[in-house]
């Protein structure tokens, strides 16, 4: 069997079985969105706030859950470097692509999951609230995050190959809530302007919410989807490779 | 009988202090040798050197006739390591984690009946669903073992087995190793005089990342004139520091 799917399979369980994976993975996000909505029903229409209307809460609900893949990410390479379970496949003929496509894929299909089951919750909603979201918008949605679930996946890959699994936790959390704040998911960076926006557009993660909050509509012009989508699908290529040659040279160093 | 490994002036250096001074060793192929020495003595390194973990500084190294640095592919594909530290995966279960290393090393239709045979032949068909953070001590090392004798190496790197066991699960353990030798080579590192005394064929002393004697029970208490491993190696340690 091909070793870079035996060892997506390990990472896959390992992740399944750990409890603290649902909460943080599936559970927190699905809890935001519930209490995003009733913060929303709270909100004066007349405010024209619509940040937290399903429509828009969804996508951006989609990529705060995937910011949480990072984070088991990079728990899962830490935890690992940190044994000596790492040291056994070292001396096996595992190559170091086998290694960096085992910890990405898992984590790909994780995502994956994890949105279809966001976006689950999102409907729920929309029905009990009475606005209409489009399943086949939805389906769509839950295909164009996957490249910005690449680039979490890659940052996470980053962070455990260079820190401890002490330190890249509370890293990447630091990641997490400049990544939610910065990339307008809790509230309107463009809106906010000034400095705010000027860094949130020299980061990848607004444009990650920008794709899935216009595909959860079908905005799919060039402006609203198609430019963020370039720039997530860049994004996550050049941090995936990046990740990868930096984990090759840790590979390395460790046995020098 | 050919070599299973062939050292020739086998250093590593870590900046200034050296792990391991010039290691010349041949080891025939089944084979079982311990390398005893205290903490420090340049054991692991030894392991990890000839096991492609780390670069050796200096010399030569060769496993079935293919040298460490020149050819790691091949020689990963030769050699079972089992690690001085707990290197299981927690979540997995038994069967799993055996399952896994099986499909690392072999091919598709070897890799099940692999698992089955060495399920049976470690004793392990109780806790094939038990997953590996629940074993005791002893099980956890004896699935280490497991897994990395299911590729069917043909040389066994066992960095101290029994490190930290109680005398019930270290004795299992020795079974459980008396029962793969002759089968492939096996190199077993111990700072425990009875563990290498009970299982090993021959004997390599090292200290501070010398070789200080290497040869049969027999052979080392001719050497020294004194009955028992211990009595020899306390011997030869002393001498040593008298000479300093």
């Amino acid at each position: 069997m091909n070793r870079t799917i035996v060892y997506a399979k390990r990472n896959f369980i390992e992740t399944f079985r750990d409890p603290l994976s649902w909460i943080f993975c599936i559970g927190f996000p699905v809890v935001m969105l519930l209490i995003m909505s009733v913060v929303n029903s709270a909100i004066p229409k007349e405010s024209g706030n619509t940040l937290f209307r399903i429509d828009n809460l969804a996508g951006g609900v989609a990529i705060f859950g995937q910011m949480f893949i990072m984070l088991f990410t990079a728990i899962s390479v830490a935890k690992d470097r940190g044994t000596a379970f790492l040291t056994r496949l070292y001396s096996s003929p595992m190559k170091s692509i086998n290694f960096i496509g085992g910890y990405i894929l898992p984590m790909i299909v994780t995502a994956f999951i994890q949105v279809i089951i966001s976006l689950t919750a999102a409907v729920i909603v929309s029905l009990v609230t009475g606005y209409d979201l489009s399943i086949v918008n939805l389906l769509l949605t839950s295909v164009a995050v996957m490249p910005s679930a690449l680039m979490f996946s890659s940052i996470g890959l980053l962070f455990g190959t260079f820190f401890n699994d002490k330190a890249a936790p509370g890293l990447c959390s630091i990641i997490i809530s400049v990544g939610s704040i910065l990339g307008g998911i809790w509230f309107d960076i463009e809106g906010v302007g000034g400095i705010m926006k000027k860094i949130g557009m020299c980061l990848p993660f607004m444009y990650s919410t920008k794709v899935a909050r216009a595909s959860v509509v079908r905005d799919l012009g060039f402006k609203e989807f198609a430019l963020p989508l370039m720039i997530v699908s860049c994004s996550a290529v050049i941090l995936t490779v990046f990740a990868g040659i930096v984990f090759r040279f840790k590979m390395r160093a460790d046995q020098r | 009988m050919g070599y299973a490994i062939r050292t020739e002036k086998l250093t590593k250096r870590y900046k200034d202090k050296v792990a391991v001074d010039a290691l010349s060793l041949t080891v025939n192929e089944g084979e079982l040798i311990a390398l005893l020495g205290v903490n420090g003595a340049g054991k692991t390194t030894t392991v990890k050197m000839l096991t492609c973990l780390t670069k050796p500084t200096e010399g030569k190294a060769e496993i079935m006739g293919h040298d460490v640095a020149e050819d790691p592919e091949e020689v990963k594909r030769l050699v079972g390591v089992s690690p001085q530290d707990t290197s299981v995966a927690e979540n997995l279960t038994v069967r799993e984690n055996l399952q896994f290393m099986a499909d690392i090393y072999l091919p598709k239709e070897k890799a099940k009946p692999a698992v089955e045979k060495i399920i049976k032949a470690f004793s392990l068909e109780e806790f094939i669903n038990k997953k590996a953070r629940l074993l005791s001590g002893g099980y956890k090392r004896k699935l280490s073992i497991a897994m990395a004798v299911i590729g069917e190496p043909k040389v066994l790197f066992l960095d101290e087995p029994t490190l930290g066991l109680d005398v019930l699960a270290r004795r299992q353990l020795w079974r459980e190793i008396e029962k793969l030798k002759k089968s492939m080579t096996i190199i077993l590192t111990t700072h425990y005089m009875e563990e290498a005394q009970s299982l090993a064929d021959r004997i390599v002393i090292m200290n501070e990342g010398k070789v200080k004697a290497i040869g049969t029970l027999d052979e080392l208490e001719n050497m020294t004139g004194k009955k028992g491993l211990e009595e020899v190696f306390v011997t030869m340690a002393e001498t040593e520091a008298e000479g300093e």
